[in-house]
């Protein structure tokens, strides 16, 4: 036996086992992507059973495409991840970049920022949606009756009643009506996942070089210089990193929005497999198909450009 | 340009003092070394200069302006950081018009000097490199590149051939020199090697837990020590420090004598011991002389030529001429 057939024979059950963890799922949806399958069916109880002789070629997918939900659950899904990313990633630099220099608390303050990422995500969107964003209960409604009365109670005082008189009455906003959930669920996702983009940028900036600083302060760099020219390039590959993370978890997000309005004009592509799955498996699976292809384009985007920064 | 006065300054870190007052003047045009074993508080002295460390008290002076609260990036110093310290994203010619781009200067100006400053470095071929695909020497030479280019009052060194291998640090030993040669501007060079202090300052600084124990020209450090410190620092191999009854022969507690200015015989001399190690450079041999009954180990230096054995028993007769005395305190006798 030669010296490299020994490790590959070795390393044989842990790729087979992969695989089969991989295509059996895969095969299956692909599968009933392609069969007639729905879970009840009065009409039709032959097509409760998966079964070759249900074929249905690609109607499945046209049924999906045609289907009104499809296309906005896609772009829903994109706006939502980028929005999380967008938002995690410039608060997180921002907030690693303030706790990385010493202060009195620091520890406390530290332990505090990271603890919402060890809430449940069902947890978090319950306590959001019903304690912080309702418009009539949550802190936001309380905060706006209460700016409400507050202008209205100045609005009659001297000198400066005048400049209240001017104030609009506040209407709070009800996160759970259909142009708004979407953006529900983007808060509480940047909430609880800020604090993992700080976890990794704050590691990164602690390993930053202070000679490289202090070189720069020399040449007559700005804070602002040393952020743009050192530090920032310098958190590029951490950066990247929980891009590419978070792309991939929030592509599946599926609690928040179910918990926020049930799917009511805040879709993404798992929770479409979800509505689909309710009876029409066939349908589901081929939007399984399609959520597939989407991670993979996205990946592939991503890893790209985590290649490139890697690669410098 | 580039006078620096230090008075008076003290550095505290906590409750430790690192730096107890301690008065210093670097004339314009000096390449002045500060020489002294790891810890003793040469890099926080050059960093006080350059001001990224706070004086506890005391001051500066560049040029005759008092500089202890203008900010470093004003001071008109450069410094060359042991670490190199590129910006490790930006290309070699970025790297060195860093400090230019800074100062708001045009771009073609910029592109202008930093060529300047690549070709008399031989940086030319390197400059769309980064840093991290240069070797040791050649980021070396982009370090000085980005401080010849802001043309600063005095550059200031920490321990810049440090990471160098032997071979490179005495080319680069060299180029650091001719630079000095061409631009005349004060250089400030902290070192923990008393050979590159030698070789390459007209000013040393001896300091030993902050507190200078000499200043003065390398010859002056060599031939006349002011104290049994700076006498065992300086010079390579070290001066053979002697004390105890033969001391008292000279009316001093402590004698020393260099390896150099030790007369070796092998049938008669002052001093009777036996060969120990024996190192051979070629060129020289240095000796340890062991049993002599005057110091547990005797160095001696002798010409290469010469041959000995382990174990041989040699005489040795100090130059007498070439004798140091020093008192209980461990300070020169005149
Ligand atoms: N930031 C600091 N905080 C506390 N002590 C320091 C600091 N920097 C240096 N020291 C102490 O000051 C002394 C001198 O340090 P340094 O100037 O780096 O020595 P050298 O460069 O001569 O080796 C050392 O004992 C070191 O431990
Ligand atoms: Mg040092």
């Amino acid at each position: 036996m030669s010296d490299r057939k020994l490790p590959r024979l070795l390393q044989s059950p842990a790729v087979l086992l992969l695989l089969v963890w991989m295509l059996i799922p895969l095969g299956m949806t692909l599968y009933f992507s392609f069969i007639r399958y729905v879970l009840n069916s009065l009409r039709r109880p032959e097509w409760t059973s998966p079964s070759l002789s249900n074929w249905r070629g690609f109607g499945n997918y046209e049924f999906v495409l045609n289907s009104k939900d499809f296309l906005f659950a896609i772009q829903n899904s994109l706006f939502i991840v980028c929005s999380i990313l967008f938002l995690t990633v410039i608060l997180g630099v921002l907030i690693a970049v303030l706790i990385n220099k010493s202060f009195p608390g620091q520890g406390i303050v530290r332990v505090l920022l990271i603890s919402p990422f060890f809430v449940m995500p069902a947890v978090n969107a319950v306590l959001w949606i019903n304690m912080i964003l309702d418009p009539v209960l949550g802190l936001q409604g309380i905060a706006v009756a209460n700016l409400n009365d507050l202008a209205a109670a100045l609005r009659d005082a001297p000198v400066i009643g005048w400049f209240f008189a001017l104030w609009p009455q506040l209407e709070p906003i009800s996160f759970r009506a259909t142009q708004t959930s979407a953006y529900a669920v983007i808060i509480m996702v940047t909430w609880q996942w800020t604090p993992f983009a700080v976890l990794i940028f704050m590691t990164s900036l602690q390993s930053e070089d202070q000679q490289q600083k202090e070189a720069a302060v020399l040449d007559g760099a700005s804070s602002w210089s040393q952020f743009r020219f050192l530090t920032l390039p310098h958190l590029g590959r951490p950066i990247a990193i929980v891009v590419m993370i978070q792309a991939i978890f929030h592509l599946s997000l599926y609690a928040e929005i179910e918990i926020v309005s049930r799917g009511n004009g805040n879709k993404n592509l798992p929770y479409l497999i979800g509505e689909f799955a309710n009876n029409n498996i066939g349908a589901a699976s081929a939007t399984g198909i399609f959520a597939v292809i989407l991670a993979n384009i996205v990946a592939i985007f991503l890893l790209r450009m985590v290649g490139k920064t890697l690669m410098e | 340009m580039g006078r620096i006065v230090l008075k008076s300054v003290t550095k505290s870190f906590g409750d430790v003092e690192v730096i107890p007052p301690l008065d210093l003047t670097i004339e314009e045009g000096e390449f002045a070394v500060f020489v002294g074993p790891s810890g003793c508080g040469k890099s926080t002295l050059l960093r006080m200069i350059a001001g990224l460390e706070d004086l506890s008290s005391g001051s500066i002076e560049i040029d005759g302006q008092d500089a202890t609260q203008v900010p470093p990036a004003k001071r008109g110093l450069a410094m060359v950081f042991q670490s190199y310290a590129l910006y490790p994203h930006m290309s070699v010619r970025k790297n060195i018009g860093f400090p230019l781009r800074m100062a708001k200067m045009a771009p073609a100006k910029v592109t202008a000097r930093v060529e300047t400053a690549a070709k008399s470095l031989n940086l030319m071929d390197y400059l769309d490199r980064k840093p991290a695909d240069l070797s040791g020497g050649q980021r070396q030479r982009v370090a000085i590149g980005r401080a010849i280019v802001r043309e600063p009052a005095a550059f200031l060194f920490d321990e810049p051939l440090s990471n160098l291998d032997a071979a490179l640090r005495v080319g680069m030993r060299l180029e650091i020199g001719e630079l000095h040669e061409r631009l005349q501007t004060t250089m400030i060079y902290v070192t923990h090697d008393q050979v590159e202090a030698m070789t390459m300052a007209n000013k040393i600084v001896v300091l030993r837990a902050g507190v200078i124990e000499q200043v003065g020209s390398p010859l002056e450090l060599y031939h006349r020590p002011r104290n049994t410190f700076v006498a065992g620092f300086i010079g390579s191999p070290k001066m053979n420090l002697i004390s105890g009854t033969q001391a008292q022969k000279y009316d001093a507690a402590t004698i020393g004598i260099r390896p150099e200015h030790i007369d070796v015989s092998m049938t008669e001399g002052s001093w009777e011991g036996y060969v120990g190690v024996a190192e051979h450079l070629g060129s020289d041999t240095f000796l340890h002389v062991h049993g002599s009954g005057v110091s547990e180990m005797i160095t001696v230096r002798i010409s290469g030529d010469i041959s000995v054995n382990q174990g041989d028993t040699i005489y040795l007769t100090p130059q007498s001429d070439q004798l140091h005395r020093f008192d209980a305190q461990g300070t020169r006798i005149p």
